[in-house]
């Protein structure tokens, strides 16, 4: 198993998947590479895991592409706030090659002022590749009127014999969650910040750097409340 | 002495009127059945009490101890001492419960809770209820079973010691051996001094915790109150004898078709010509 964090200045480009591996990239303030385009080929029976969390105070445009071959499977995960009036795109395709090959992209995101925070991308199974399946998971919570944000989780389907779902969620907080946790006599407030955490925590704790994980947890509530 | 008054409340939820006119007592002690059938308000009547968004109050009045508690809201009701068990406690992702369980419980402490006091106070609540304290660094209510949903509502009800407990059809899926502990929970809080207004549709529960009156909610208001003993023939032969003996007409309740709208999701596209 690769394991590999990096916070970088300029993200991979290009990767062979030939073992499995397991990726995670912070962004903090110091990434300055608005644009960028990255490629995965998993190879046969091969697992990859990529996770992204995004704290960067700056437009940025990201293509994650993520190319199955046969029995591979990929989990790509993104979190990413918005805290300026910045204009952040993420796209997550993944192309399903090969036969009973398995994708999983979840995007959370939290826009909390003026910017724009885009969730893009397709899983597209194409002809052959039977027995795939493949989830698209993409919410964003705004926390300010102003925010402008999209998600679009698409499905391209050309093969018969596969499981495909996508779900999008796009608003503000959860009136539901929000009324049972304040009939816990926990406050408005401190609810909304419960669930904005929440939407995020999972994918930042899915890095495997606990210190990092720590050190992004205390963070957090500077940049969104 | 700890009085819950609800008097001429009109309720309304997406527009639609669902209670009109509804009152009810409840006093220091009681525990209360509160019975009717699906559809004629009786979990709309608990929400509105413990002040969902979702139920507008558009008329009367509802008041704890004579001070009226329909300005306040949810989290504010909860610190006067009211609790709501929820029927269906929804998933909250990336909440971890034992935080939750601690901010709950620093909302009611003048000063936050100690550690130690804290682990005391929650694997006490988890050996009481029967589920594995493990349980606590899941995320709230994901991935639990209907049963372990339940259990952790009445967890929670054992951590903050209500004054008043609504709980809305916390028997329901639950199998023989569950519902007996909680039923011994809920009569055993009933002895330290909570009050209940208790929401099933089986007796079982209503006689393990020995309910001193029944209240029947019909048509959007408290139609028929009786002692205990009204609970246990309305779950021996209906609802159908109110109407005979009582005059209590069941009104059917026919909801207004809601809108809709049909999208696309998704596009199939013509599969090219094979071998090519």
């Amino acid at each position: 198993m690769k394991d590999l964090l990096v916070s970088p200045k300029e993200i991979t480009k290009d990767l062979v998947v030939d073992e499995d591996s397991s990726f995670g990239y912070f962004l903090s303030d110091s990434f300055e590479e608005k644009k960028s385009s990255l490629h995965f080929l998993v190879k046969e029976g091969k697992n990859l895991s990529l996770t992204l969390v995004d704290f960067t105070k700056s437009d940025l445009d990201i293509d994650f592409v993520i190319d199955l071959e046969e029995n591979s499977k990929a989990t790509l995960q993104i979190a990413s706030i918005d805290s300026g009036n910045f204009t952040k795109i993420f796209h997550g395709n993944v192309n399903h090659n090969g036969i009973a090959s398995t994708s999983l992209t979840k995007m959370a995101g939290i826009n909390s002022s003026t910017g724009t925070l885009r969730f893009l991308g397709s899983s597209y199974i194409k002809n052959g590749a039977h027995k795939s399946s493949t989830r698209q998971e993409a919410k964003i919570t705004n926390l300010s009127p102003d925010a402008k944000s999209e998600c679009s989780p698409a499905l391209l389907i050309k093969e018969n014999d596969v499981k495909a779902s996508h779900g999008a969620a796009l608003g503000a907080y959860d009136p539901e969650m929000l009324f049972y946790l304040m009939s816990r006599g926990i406050s408005l407030e401190e609810s909304k910040k419960l669930i904005t955490f929440g939407s995020l925590l999972p994918i930042i704790e899915s890095l495997e750097d606990k210190d990092l994980v720590s050190k992004i947890k205390d963070s957090l509530g500077g940049l969104i409340l | 002495m700890n009085t819950l008054t609800i008097e001429n409340i009109s309720v309304e939820a997406e527009g639609n009127s669902i209670l009109e006119d509804c009152s009810l007592k409840v006093n220091e002690g009681d525990c209360i059945a509160l019975l009717g059938p699906n559809g004629h308000g009786k979990s709309t009547l608990l929400n509105a009490i413990m002040g969902s968004p979702r139920y507008k109050v558009t008329k009367g009045k509802i008041s704890l101890n004579g001070e009226d508690i329909l300005p306040l809201d949810a989290s504010e009701r909860s610190k006067k001492g009211i609790f709501m068990a929820f029927q269906n406690p929804p998933d909250v992702p990336g909440v971890v419960t034992m935080d939750f369980y601690r901010a709950a419980m620093n909302a009611h402490e003048e000063k936050p809770i100690s550690l130690l006091r804290f682990y005391t106070a929650i694997n006490k609540a988890y050996d009481e209820v029967g589920l594995d304290s493990s349980m606590a660094s899941r995320h709230l209510n994901e991935g639990y079973s209907g049963g372990e949903k339940k259990r952790n509502e009445i967890l929670q009800m054992l951590l903050l010691k209500p004054k008043i407990a609504l709980l809305d059809e916390i028997d329901s899926g639950l199998d023989v051996d569950a519902l007996n502990e909680i039923g011994n929970l809920i009569k055993k809080l009933h002895e330290e001094g909570t009050t209940f207004l208790i929401v099933s549709h089986y007796d079982k529960l209503y006689d393990m915790v020995e309910v001193n009156r029944t209240a029947v909610v019909v048509n959007g208001r408290i139609a028929k109150e009786s002692d205990g003993q009204l609970a246990k023939r309305i779950s021996r032969e209906g609802y159908s004898f109110l109407e005979k003996e009582y005059g209590i007409k069941l009104e059917k309740k026919e909801k207004k078709p809601s809108d809709v709208s049909i999208g696309v999701c998704a596009v199939r596209q013509p599969l090219p010509p094979q071998g090519k």
